[in-house]
This record gives structure tokens, sequence and C-alpha cells, in this order.
């Protein structure tokens, strides 16, 4: 069963407004209609400006959508607010790009785990710190007691996305948005940041909505993957199909111009 | 906890950095001295009535008199103490300049942080309320203020310089907070579900604080210059001594040109003063702008 359905979802940005005349439009989002399994991996590939991320925004409510709908666990999420909309909050996390950036630089660790518990007064005392702790072991943080003081500055970019990770699963979410979650990190350690993910989503029961601009990283993390150019999905099917028989030709381009070994070789 | 655990990590740093400013030190230098003269002020009163800066007269002189023993830096026209009323007007001149700064800074920086973060409407209001504060002619307008008043306490005079004083602060705090909310980690407040008040509060005052530091320290002389050019001409509150106070009896008794142990050390005082505050500010702003840094 799906645990995420849109319908028709479009969203349209504001641009500059001209002189005389009117208002200027970017359709960001344009007509997109997906579903999401429970426990699966769903991949949104495409360059940058396709509206993969704001896609990945309007599933959180972070933005809202000019029209269209999106279920969440057959709830239109597009009309809550206050109580219900918090509880939602409590029920999706999100995974940025920039683990440089996404970590209040004041906030220690402890601070920057702990906020989604006091924001949702899940937690307090002892069972506050005990919860963070436990969020820290899971991404492997250890020892977890010895970061719990540090700032996200005397932290190394694998460590900080840990400290991201730790921060969105505290919760117990049943869905994570991870938006390019590895492209900013050292490719030293983006393949102990991807299994610790899938891993999570085993031990987690997981679903994830994974937002990449690199067909080899959506092929290792993704069960489904949906290819947006230009605000659609062109092509949508499991990582088999769109990745060994790509129907679109934009999918064929991307998949193009993946770099491979041999080419290293020639230069 | 942790503001306190931070501001203990950062206020090592900074020091290390701050040091490297031989301005500042010199500004730090001159700021504690003055500050060790404030604290000294109640004590003449102590040792003896006549060395009360206010109503305290010397039973024996009755005019003007140069330093002397019973008055180390004289007298002034009624034979009142100069060196009392000189630390006197060191205590003013602290308080007077901290609490104006304080005010300024924390009215421009809850404005600047509003309009930035909320923006639209919001922001437009403020700001344009801004600009009319901004290009009120400060002293001018004190001055109508104080004719219409009549005779101003100094807390009085405080608020003014306060109010005519956060709309520079609010802009900059405004900036800062326009670049901040853009961060990612005030998205991930949001999706942690964090609503306005707490990533106002949290989020980006925090991070806004440095700067908010840095107008204080610069506030502080802007303050100083204002209250001692009010006193100078009248207008500040009579039954304050302070060193714009001095200046102004010692002028208007006829002395300025006479007495230079009467008129030299509150002017320089004044100049020495609001310059070291603004040593400090311009220390400070180099460890927030590292740009500003000397290679």
């Amino acid at each position: 069963m799906a645990l995420i359905t849109t319908e028709n979802l479009r969203k349209v940005f504001p641009v500059r407004k001209r002189l005389f005349g009117g208002q200027e439009y970017v359709t960001a989002v344009d007509d997109v209609s997906f579903k999401i399994h429970r426990r699966e991996v769903f991949g949104l590939v495409g360059e940058s400006g396709s509206g993969k991320t704001t896609c990945g925004r309007l599933l959180l409510r972070l933005l809202e959508p000019t029209s269209g709908s999106i279920y969440y666990d057959g709830v239109d999420i597009t009309k809550l607010t206050g109580r219900e909309l918090l509880s939602f909050r409590r029920r999706v996390q999100m995974i940025f790009q920039n683990p440089y950036e996404s970590l209040n630089p004041r906030f220690t660790v402890y601070d920057s785990v702990a906020e989604p518990l006091i924001i949702q007064r899940i937690a307090d005392g002892e069972e506050r710190r005990r919860r963070v702790i436990e969020a820290l072991e899971r991404v492997r943080l250890t020892p977890a007691e010895s970061l719990l003081r540090r700032y996200p500055h005397e932290l190394s970019g694998g460590q900080r996305q840990r400290v991201a990770i730790a921060r969105a699963l505290v919760t117990e979410p049943d869905f994570v948005v991870a938006d390019e979650p590895v492209s900013m990190l050292d490719v030293s350690i983006r393949a102990g940041i991807l299994n610790l993910m899938l891993d999570l989503r085993d031990d987690l029961d997981l679903t994830m909505l994974f937002i990449t601009h690199d067909l080899a990283v959506a092929r290792y993390m993704c069960d489904r993957i949906a290819v947006m150019h230009k605000g659609r999905i062109v092509e949508l099917g499991s990582k088999e199909d769109v990745i060994e028989n790509p129907q679109h030709p934009y999918t064929r381009a991307l998949l193009s111009s993946v770099p491979r070994l041999h080419s290293l070789s020639k230069t | 906890m942790g503001i306190i655990e931070y501001a203990r990590t950062s206020i090592k740093e900074n020091w290390s950095l701050f040091r490297r400013s031989r301005m500042g030190l010199l500004g730090l230098a001159i700021l504690a001295f003055f500050a060790f003269l404030a604290l000294l002020a109640p004590i003449p009163r102590l040792i003896d009535d006549m060395y009360h800066p206010m109503v305290g007269v010397d039973p024996e002189i009755s005019y003007s008199t140069p330093p002397s023993l019973r008055h180390p830096m004289g007298t002034d026209f009624m034979g009142r103490d100069l060196l009392s009323q000189f630390l006197s007007g060191a205590q003013i001149a602290f308080a007077v300049g901290i609490t104006a700064a304080v005010i300024s800074v924390l009215i421009g920086t809850a404005i600047g942080l509003t309009s930035g973060y909320y923006g639209g409407k919001v922001d437009a209001l403020l700001m344009r309320l801004a600009d009319i504060v901004l290009v009120l002619p400060g002293l001018p307008f004190i001055i109508v203020i104080a004719a219409a008043l009549g005779k101003m306490s100094i807390w009085i005079i405080v608020l003014l310089i306060a109010l005519l004083g956060w709309p520079g602060v609010a802009r900059v705090i405004r900036a800062q907070t326009l670049s901040l909310r853009e961060r990612p980690f005030v998205e991930a407040a949001r999706v942690a579900g964090a609503g306005d008040r707490r990533i106002l509060l949290h989020h980006l005052a925090p991070n806004v604080l440095p700067l908010t530091f840095l107008y204080a320290a610069l506030g502080v002389s802007g303050a100083i210059l204002t209250e001692a050019s009010l006193s100078f001409i009248g207008l500040g509150d009579p039954s304050v001594v302070s060193w714009g106070m001095m200046l102004q009896w010692a002028f208007t008794t006829g002395h300025t040109f006479r007495a230079p142990y009467w008129i030299l050390p509150p002017g320089l005082a004044i100049s020495l003063l609001s310059l070291s505050f603004y040593l400090v500010g311009r220390a400070l702003e180099e460890i927030i702008n590292p740009r500003l840094r000397e290679p």
C-alpha cells in the first residue's frame, strides 16, 4: 500500500515583476503524480533545476503546492494546520544536502539532536538524554557521550551528516526525504553514509524519498526511480528498467553523462 | 547550559583574536582606566562633605582655584572640588553611554530580526519607520524636545538617545537576518516542527549576537558625546554632575580661557572615553568580519 500519493502536483514560483505588464512565473513542478510504497526507497533523479528538490519540499509541507494534492497515509496534508501539522512533522523528516549548513553553528550536538524532541514534547530530562544518545549510537557515532557537547565546526563532514541523520531519526519518523545527502561529502565517506541509510531503513522500517543527480548513487540506493526534467516526471520505473533500458531521451542523456573508469584512463 | 558553554569557548577564542589588535587593547586600557575612576566616584564625599560633587562647597574658597593639596584638580567658581566632579562625570558617562547603547541595540535587534524574518508588509512598515527616525537630525531634535519639556532628567535624555539610535542597528540586523533565514539550518528547524518564535529566538538571535555586541560598543561613544553636547549647551539634567556639565559651568562663568585645570580634564575625558569605545568596537568588528583583518 502506498504511504504517499501525489496527484497532479504543481508548484509555480513568482519571479521578478516587470515594470510594465505582469508578473513572471517559473513552473518548478508541473503536473507530477507518483506513489511511494511503504519501506521503499524512491529515487528522484534529475539535473539541477529539474524540480526534484522542490518536489521533496512539497511533500514535507515546507512549501505550499500551487495545485494538486498530497496524501500521506490517506490524509491530504496540504490542508493540515496547527496541532495536526505538528504531529505530521513528527512522522516525516528530512536529511539535507550540506551538513555544514543544516546544523545550527551555535548548537551543540546534543542541542541539535534534542531539538525535535523538545519541540514535539516527546521526552524530557533523563529520558531525553537517553534518546539522544540512542539516536547517536544508531548512526554509529560512538562514544556518543563524548560528542554531546561538541559544536559542528569541531566535527568532520561525515560526522556532521551522521549527526543530521540522528536528528532526523530521533522522533522515529516513518518517512524521510534525503536531499542529495552525500553530494557534499568526500567520496571516501559516501559509501559509509549510504550503507548506514540502507541499514536504518531496514531497522526502522523507513520509507525514503532519495533525491540525487547521481545515477550511480540512485542505482545503489533506490528500489524505484523517477527521472525529472523541467518539472515533469519523464520516466518512472524500477531501477533496473530505468537504468538498463531507458525509454526517454533525457534519461539516456543522463546515463551517458555518467563518467566511467575507462574514460578516466584516456585523459 | 548550551549558551553559557558557548559563551565561554567563544570568549576564549575571540580574546586571542582581540589581543592581536593593538588599537583594541589601547581602547580597552583607556576604558578600564575610566571604569576604575567611575568606581572611585562615591569615595570623596565620604571623606568630607565639602567633596560632594554637587552641593559640597569648600567653606574657605568662593572662587575658582588651581590644583592644591586640598583640591588636587582645583575648585570651580564657587569652591566645589573639581576632582570629585570629574569622578562623578566618569560614573555618569558610563551609566548614560552603556544604558542608552543597550536600549537602542535591544530595540534595533528586535526590530531588525522581526523585519528580516517576516518580510513583506511588516518589513516595509518597520523599515520606513527606521528611515523616518534615521533622517531626524539627532541633536536638534533632542534640543527641541528639551525646550518643550523644560528640565529633563538624565534618564529621559538616555531614552531619547536610545530612541534615535536604533535604526542603524535595525538595518544591519535585518540584512543579517535576511541571509540567515535562507540558511538550511532554519529549514531544518522547520522540518523539526519549530514555529516562528523558536526560529527567531533560538536559531536567528544567537547568530546575530556578535553584531549586536559590536553595535552596542559603537553606540556607547555616540551616546556619551550626545549627552556631553546637551549638557554643554545647558540642556542637561541640572541635578547631575557630568563632564559636559562641568564644561558648561566653566563656560558660563567665563573660565574657558582662564582655567585650563578646569576645562582640560573633562574635555579630554569625553574624547578619550568615546574614542576607547570606538576602538574596542573596531577591534570587535575585525573579529566578526575577518575580511577587515590585516594579513
